[in-house]
């Protein structure tokens, strides 16, 4: 039997510490409640429209807002706090390389999240599927996923900011800057260039390059990715008034989400395998 | 693969005929402008030895062995370790090397048990656990605690123990007796002799000259990022000629003495009824003692005392050294 790799070592380590330290039965336990909780509220609205894929689309957009900061604290001290410790320079006096650190970091705590949110939203669906007495299955595991993915392109951006700082405060301060700007302020960024671009504020109708600028934010991209699945391609249509172009097949927001999951990472990376370790 | 069953010095690096275990050349570590933390090291430390590094905290010992387990990288120069290149072969060095380093710290939430079976995974040894904290003096009840209840003394010992995993043919302790009681201060001590004896390198910082002195077969003096000298024990005392002093008790000082003919006294001080004698070689103690008495001095009390590392470093350094370990660590 040959040894399993280093990096797959530390990835494992890194799960572990997740379970002892129960950060991932706080992701389970955050995530089952609120998007069950936004799937209710779809049902006691009056007027919201119900059915299942409704609660699913509220549950998403309460996941668009919740997953990134889950996956931030999951992770953003991955290397940085070590590195602060001082348990890092133990790490790497042994074998693993800084590249197989990086790695097998972001292995761990991708998978932390990952079973977090999955394990999370199946307690949601049981609990949407006792509330409208059904529950579309290509769509509720549609949207698993894509959450999941929307959950580790962040653990992906908060290994890189902590591949790139020396000590935990700067990586908080890092982490929330990224925070704020890739999901919260993104959404002003389409606004402003259609009125640098145009004069005036967006409409009802918007041009087809509008949804794109929105959708190359994770968040973003998750977004449009779930509005795809839940609403199909008329919406889209509906919303620039036209055929859609071709730069806005689900594809190229799946793959704007795997930039942000791998390019952070990699950034990181180089800047750290260069870091002298005080 | 097993890493003991590989060649100790993959490319043969020998100095004089002899293994080099560590050899640094030219080794420069330069922060900003202004601050030199290494200049222009060359050192060799061979197989089999136990070497120590001594100098005041701030000299560049722990930015030395940082270079050397690529924890920071030399603005110039190089090094090598068992014969690989310290930046290039960096893997090959850390599976035969075990490291305690400056300013380590360990996992709060992990138990010492979980750490060793961490360290023994990532560096494929098939050490035991029980073996391993029996080594370093943890029972069984402390290595299931997690380690953020442990005291300074604890954890040094588990750092110790993670250091010993895999039987590393170079063990690498910087400042290893720092929160150690006297008995965790003797065990570094013999954990390093044993280790030399089954022929393996041991390679160690210190500030507190009596640990230096009491395990190392030699020794380098480091100040301000300089290598001062390096020799053994003796080796550097005959070269300073700082040998040892005589201190004699008479029943009176005898008018004139002709001590200060004796070949090998370097100095004589007279104190009421005590002579002090400085003398440059071992042979001139007994002769210092003979000629008094010819002299017609009737010698009530002997006491000789061996110049110790201190005088030595301050005669090489300048400075003032600490004598015991009043600073933990450095930086």
């Amino acid at each position: 039997m040959s040894p399993s790799p280093l990096w797959a070592t530390i990835a494992r380590k890194e799960f572990y510490d997740a379970v002892q330290s129960r950060a991932l039965w706080g992701i389970v336990a955050i995530i089952a409640v609120m998007t069950s909780l936004s799937a209710a509220i779809t049902l006691l609205v009056p007027g919201s429209g119900s059915g299942a894929e409704m609660a699913l689309g509220g549950a998403s957009q309460f996941a668009g807002v919740l997953v990134p900061i889950m996956a931030l604290v999951a992770a953003y001290l991955a290397i940085a706090g070590e590195r602060e410790s001082g348990s890092l320079k133990m790490l790497l006096g042994l074998p693993p390389s800084r590249g197989e650190v990086v790695f097998g970091k972001f292995l761990g705590r991708s998978g932390v999240v990952a079973v977090g949110l999955s394990l999370g939203f199946a307690v949601s669906g049981v609990v949407t599927a006792a509330l409208y007495g059904d529950l579309p299955i290509a769509a509720f595991v549609g949207t698993t996923a894509l959450t999941v993915l929307l959950g580790v392109s962040f653990v992906g951006i908060a290994i890189g900011i902590s591949a790139l700082t020396a000590t935990r405060g700067r990586a908080m301060t890092l982490a929330i800057a990224v925070y704020l700007g890739l999901t919260l302020l993104w959404d002003l960024v389409p606004t402003a260039v259609h009125l640098a671009v145009t004069g005036g504020m967006p409409g009802g109708v918007v041009p087809a390059w509008y949804p794109l600028v929105s959708g190359l934010s994770p968040t973003g991209a998750y977004n449009t990715l779930v509005q795809r699945l839940l609403l199909g391609g008329g919406a889209v249509e509906a919303r620039i008034g036209g055929p859609t172009p071709g730069y806005l097949d689900p594809a190229v927001f799946a793959l704007v989400l795997l930039a942000w999951t791998v390019i952070p990472p990699l950034v990181g990376y180089l800047a750290f395998r260069r870091a002298d370790l005080g | 693969m097993d890493a003991s069953t590989r060649p100790t010095s993959h490319s043969g690096d020998t100095v004089d005929g002899k293994p080099a275990a560590i050899r640094a050349a030219g080794l420069t570590k330069r922060y900003g402008e202004d601050v030199l933390a290494v200049d222009d090291l060359d050192l060799t430390v061979y197989e089999g030895e136990i070497f120590g590094v001594l100098g005041p905290n701030g000299a560049g010992k722990s930015t030395t062995i940082d270079m050397i387990m690529d924890y920071v990288r030399p603005s110039s120069g190089s090094a090598t370790v068992l014969g690989y290149d310290a930046q290039a072969e960096t893997r090959a060095i850390h599976e035969r090397v075990g490291i305690l380093p400056d300013g380590y710290g360990l996992y709060d939430r992990l138990t010492g048990r979980k750490h060793l079976e961490y360290t023994i995974s990532l560096k494929r040894a098939d050490d035991d656990v029980e073996d391993v904290l029996r080594r370093v003096g943890l029972d069984a009840a402390a290595a299931d605690r997690v380690v953020g209840g442990y005291s300074k003394g604890m954890t040094q010992r588990l750092a110790l123990g993670m250091a010993l995993v895999g039987d590393p043919d170079l063990l690498i302790l910087d400042e290893p007796s720092s929160g150690l009681d006297p008995n965790g201060v003797r065990l570094v001590r013999e954990i390093a002799r044993e280790h030399a004896e089954r022929g393996k390198t041991v390679f160690f910082s210190s500030h507190i000259l009596s640990q230096v002195e009491a395990v190392c077969d030699r020794v380098a003096i480091l100040n301000r990022g300089q290598l001062v000298a390096v020799d053994s024990i003796a080796g550097l005392r005959d070269a300073l000629d700082t040998g040892s002093t005589v201190t004699l008790t008479l029943e009176s000082v005898p008018e004139s003495t002709t001590l200060t003919e004796v070949a090998g006294v370097t100095d004589v001080a007279v104190e009421d009824r005590t002579v002090r004698v400085s003398v440059a070689d071992a042979a001139a103690k007994v002769d210092v003692i003979d000629r008094i008495r010819e002299d017609g001095a009737t010698v009530l009390d002997v006491s000789i005392a061996e110049s110790s590392l201190e005088d030595l470093f301050s005669a090489y350094t300048g400075d003032d050294p600490a004598r015991n370990d009043a600073s933990e660590g450095e930086r």
